[in-house]
Order: C-alpha cells, then sequence, then structure tokens
C-alpha cells in the first residue's frame, strides 16, 4: 500500500484507535498511582428515613432523636452501620457502641482529597444516547482524575439507600 | 492508432457526452484486474431502491414478527427467525453475487442481513444472560458485526460491505468507550459524548476524503454529509451555554466553519458549503441570543442577526454558483 497516497485513510482508522487508547490510558493510569487511605462509616437500610437517624458532631457518631410521621406506614428498623475497608473493597458491619468509639471527620472530601459519588449511566444505541443521569445504585471513590467503583451494601429502593457518615481518622 | 490518436478519441468523445469518467476509469482500472464493484460505484437506478426497500420491508416484517410474538415463540423459534434469517439472508447474497446480473438481488439481501442480524445476536445474548442494554454487550454485538463485514469485505471486495463495516465500527466505538467509562463519575460522559460526535466526524470525512479517489467515491458524498453534520455539530455542543460556556470551543468555532465552507470549494463539495453555512447561521443566532440581548435588546440583535444570515445566504449562492456549479465540474 502506498502510505504517502493513503495518508488520510491510516488517519481515518488511527484517530479512534488512538482515542480509545487515550481513553483507556486516562481512566486506569492515574488509579495504579495514587490510592485512598481512609476508610469511611456508613448507614443503609430498608427503612426510609435511613438518613435521620445517625449524624456526626465533634468527631463522634450520635443517634438522634426522630419521630416518624404519623402516616408512616413502612419499615422502622434502624439503619446498619458499615465500616469501608478502602483498600480491601469490603464491608465490615459494626454496632452502634462500636461505631461511637470512632474518630470521624464528616467532610465530604476526606483528608487525601477523595469524595463518595454516585455513578453515571448512560443509556442508548449506536451513537444515540437518551440518558445521562446519575445511578445512586452504584457508589464510587473519586479525586485526583480517578474514580472506582465501591462493593457497598445497599438496602432500599432502586437508588440505594446510603448515607455517608464520616471519614475514620483513628 | 497511437497514444495522441487515442486521447483526441477520448477528447472527442467526452465533448459529445458519449464517454464518461467513470467508464474510463473503469476501464483503466481493469487493465490492472482490479475488479470494480457496479452495484455501488453505478448510481441506484428505480429498481436497484425498490430491490434495497424490499429489504427494508423484510427485515420490518421479522421485527414486528418477534415483536408481537416474543412472550409465545420459543427461544429456539426466536433465535432462528432472527439470527437464522439473518444468516441465511447472507448466504443468498453471496450467492446471488456470484453472478454478475443478480448481484444487485444479492446487495438486497445482504442488507436483510446487516439489519436482521443484530436483531439475532441481541436475542441470542439476552436468552444467554447477559444485559443486551449493557455497553459492555452492544460492545460484543458490534464487534462481532463490525468483525463479521469487514472480513466480508477483504474476502468479497464489495463496497457495500465497507458501508456496514463503517455503520458498525461507529457503533463499537461509542459502545467501548463506554463500556470503558463504566458509570465512572469522574468522566463527564456527555462532553465525552461530544467530542466522540466530533472525532466520528472527522474520521468520516478522513475517510471521504481517501474514498474519492478510488472506485469507492460514491460514498465520498454521504461521508462527507454525515461527518460534516457530526463535526460542526459536536464543535457547536462543546462551545456550551453562558454562564457554562467553553471559550475555547466558542471563539475557535467562526475559524472551523469558515474553514469547511473554504475547503467546500476546494473538495468540490456541496455538504461543506450547505453544512458550513447552516451551522454559521446557527452559531451568529447561539451568540446573539447569548450576548448581545441584553445589551442591544432583542429586537435589534434580532435584527442584526438576520441581516447576517441574509449575508452568509448570499456569499454561500456566490460560492456554489462560482465554484460548484460548473457543468464540468462533478460535485460531491
Amino acid at each position: 500500500m502506498d502510505v504517502k497516497k493513503n495518508i488520510p485513510l491510516i488517519l481515518g482508522l488511527s484517530i479512534p484507535i488512538i482515542m480509545i487508547l487515550f481513553v483507556a490510558g486516562s481512566i486506569y493510569l492515574p488509579g495504579l498511582f495514587i490510592q485512598p487511605k481512609f476508610n469511611f462509616l456508613y448507614a443503609t437500610g430498608e427503612n426510609y428515613y435511613y438518613n435521620r437517624h445517625y449524624s456526626v458532631q465533634n468527631g463522634r457518631l450520635i443517634k438522634n432523636e426522630f419521630d416518624y410521621p404519623e402516616d408512616y406506614t413502612g419499615s422502622r428498623t434502624e439503619p446498619r452501620l458499615y465500616i469501608h475497608d478502602i483498600v480491601k473493597n469490603e464491608n465490615q458491619e459494626i454496632s452502634f457502641s462500636e461505631a461511637q468509639k470512632l474518630t470521624l471527620n464528616s467532610n465530604s472530601q476526606s483528608p487525601d482529597g477523595f469524595e463518595i459519588d454516585c455513578g453515571r449511566r448512560t443509556q442508548g444505541i449506536f451513537f444515540i444516547f437518551v440518558d445521562f443521569s446519575r445511578d445512586c445504585s452504584t457508589r464510587f471513590i473519586k479525586g485526583h482524575n480517578t474514580s472506582k467503583k465501591l462493593n457497598i451494601q445497599l438496602s432500599g429502593s432502586s437508588y440505594g439507600h446510603f448515607q455517608f457518615l464520616g471519614w475514620i481518622i483513628e | 492508432m497511437d497514444k495522441e490518436e487515442l486521447l483526441q478519441q477520448v477528447r472527442n468523445l467526452a465533448a459529445e457526452n458519449l464517454i464518461s469518467k467513470e467508464e474510463l476509469t473503469r476501464a483503466y482500472d481493469e487493465a490492472f484486474g482490479k475488479k470494480i464493484d457496479l452495484a455501488i460505484t453505478k448510481k441506484p437506478g428505480i429498481t436497484k431502491i425498490l430491490y434495497y426497500i424490499g429489504g427494508a420491508i423484510v427485515f420490518l416484517g421479522i421485527a414486528i414478527l418477534i415483536w408481537q410474538n416474543w412472550s409465545t415463540l420459543s427461544v429456539a423459534t426466536k433465535i432462528i427467525a432472527t439470527l437464522g434469517s439473518g444468516i441465511a439472508a447472507y448466504i443468498v447474497g453471496v450467492l446471488f453475487g456470484r453472478y454478475e446480473k443478480l448481484d444487485p438481488v444479492g446487495q438486497a439481501f445482504y442488507l436483510i442481513s446487516a439489519l436482521v442480524t443484530p436483531i439475532g445476536l441481541y436475542v441470542v445474548f439476552d436468552n444467554a444472560g447477559f444485559d443486551v442494554g449493557s455497553h459492555g454487550t452492544q460492545s460484543l454485538i458490534s464487534g462481532i458485526l463490525f468483525g463479521t463485514y469487514l472480513l466480508s469485505f477483504v474476502v468479497f471486495r464489495k463496497n457495500i460491505f465497507t458501508i456496514f463495516s463503517i455503520i458498525f465500527g461507529t457503533w463499537l466505538f461509542f459502545a467501548f468507550t463506554s463500556f470503558l467509562i463504566g458509570g465512572k463519575p469522574h468522566f463527564d460522559e456527555l462532553n465525552f459524548f461530544e467530542y466522540r460526535a466530533l472525532t466520528t466526524g472527522l474520521v468520516y470525512i478522513l475517510l471521504g476524503y481517501s474514498f474519492s479517489k478510488n472506485e469507492k467515491h460514491p460514498l465520498t458524498g454521504p461521508l462527507y454529509g454525515f461527518g460534516i453534520l457530526g463535526f460542526l455539530g459536536a464543535a457547536l455542543a462543546l462551545g456550551g451555554w453562558e454562564p457554562n460556556q467553553n471559550i475555547f470551543w466558542e471563539l475557535i468555532y467562526p475559524g472551523l466553519v469558515l474553514g469547511v465552507i473554504f475547503l467546500s470549494v476546494y473538495l468540490k463539495s456541496k455538504a461543506f458549503l450547505t453544512f458550513g453555512s447552516i451551522y454559521l447561521m446557527v452559531y451568529i443566532l447561539k451568540i446573539t441570543a447569548e450576548y448581545f440581548t441584553d445589551s442591544l435588546g432583542w429586537p435589534l440583535a434580532l435584527a442584526l442577526a438576520g441581516l447576517a444570515l441574509i449575508a452568509i445566504g448570499y456569499f454561500s449562492f456566490y460560492l456554489n454558483r462560482k465554484y460548484l456549479s460548473s457543468k464540468n465540474t462533478k460535485n460531491i
């Protein structure tokens, strides 16, 4: 094949391949060098008011006084508490009394610059995409131009009842 | 007859419109043993158009049959009716393609195959427990189709397989890049979609230009048209809207559009001129609405935009008449 004569063809075929390599590199390479370090505490449960039960004050987990609305007929079980091990990407359920002993940083961003976010959903076929929206049935830890899917214990509706409570400092 | 006499004879025949440039090129290529795919090289007549319409109707029939009886048909019947039909249509296309007179009918069967086989693969993957809406499964389906038609082109050298390869290759590109992103939130997929559309448009233009110099030249016009539509549309979308505008793309856009309009003269492309002019008008309306309605007032801004549109319209008409409408020029 005469390369000089076929430069437009070679360029045309190379551009998508280069773009795929570039995308793959920009997605996977930063994750090889930058890893999140802080585990975090979260609550989840069938209860519709799952995010009203616990909060963090002065770095400690507290249980809130909470009255259900009179017309509420759903689950009243207390949300469960989990520690997420960021290195192993695993969850460990703990009791409220154990969780109270933890020192928590309730900022959405961890001290090393990561935060928890919902995934993104795109639906479509061919190049006709009809939906670019948040998908909170999946959670990611993101920061420093990288993100990693978290294996979170999610309960409740398809949106996933998830309450981030804090980064575990010690 | 020596060479000069032969060339003079060609000039005389061309002046009397008794021989076309395509016929001369084909005769030249045949001397080197190049097999010309007449079915796509020639402009489609009414008979061929009817073949393709017939093919599309067969596809509709199969799709509706499956859709209406989805819950009652067994898995085997669904697969035979879809993937089986697609493969059968492909084989019929190959058999008909062996005879020059039946080749156009064979092309219609290839069309049926290209339309029905994706449904067949969807049915197979769905019954195998795959999530057919996911980008991973779409990458697999489009990859299988792209590979099949690219291989078909290599073996049979028919231009219709080039068209299918481009279509399924585009699908593979979008599906696979979405699969790589995998819903990661640090990636702005809407923005990335626009960049992919921009890239696809550019690739179509490059392929169109590359094909303009060989026997695939009938594909150049559609590739230029879809390419410039995607390229300029994506570049316009990347500019965004105040207050989330992207200054780089908003500033570079007039240069891109004017570049496309001037390229239309070089490439003798009406698609470039038409879409370039339309997108320039859209850009002027966008910028006017975005930045000048508050300072100038909406009515005055609208009047100025209208004058600008008239100027673009005349400029486009002038370029078309002067450079693209010549009787001796073959425009695409």
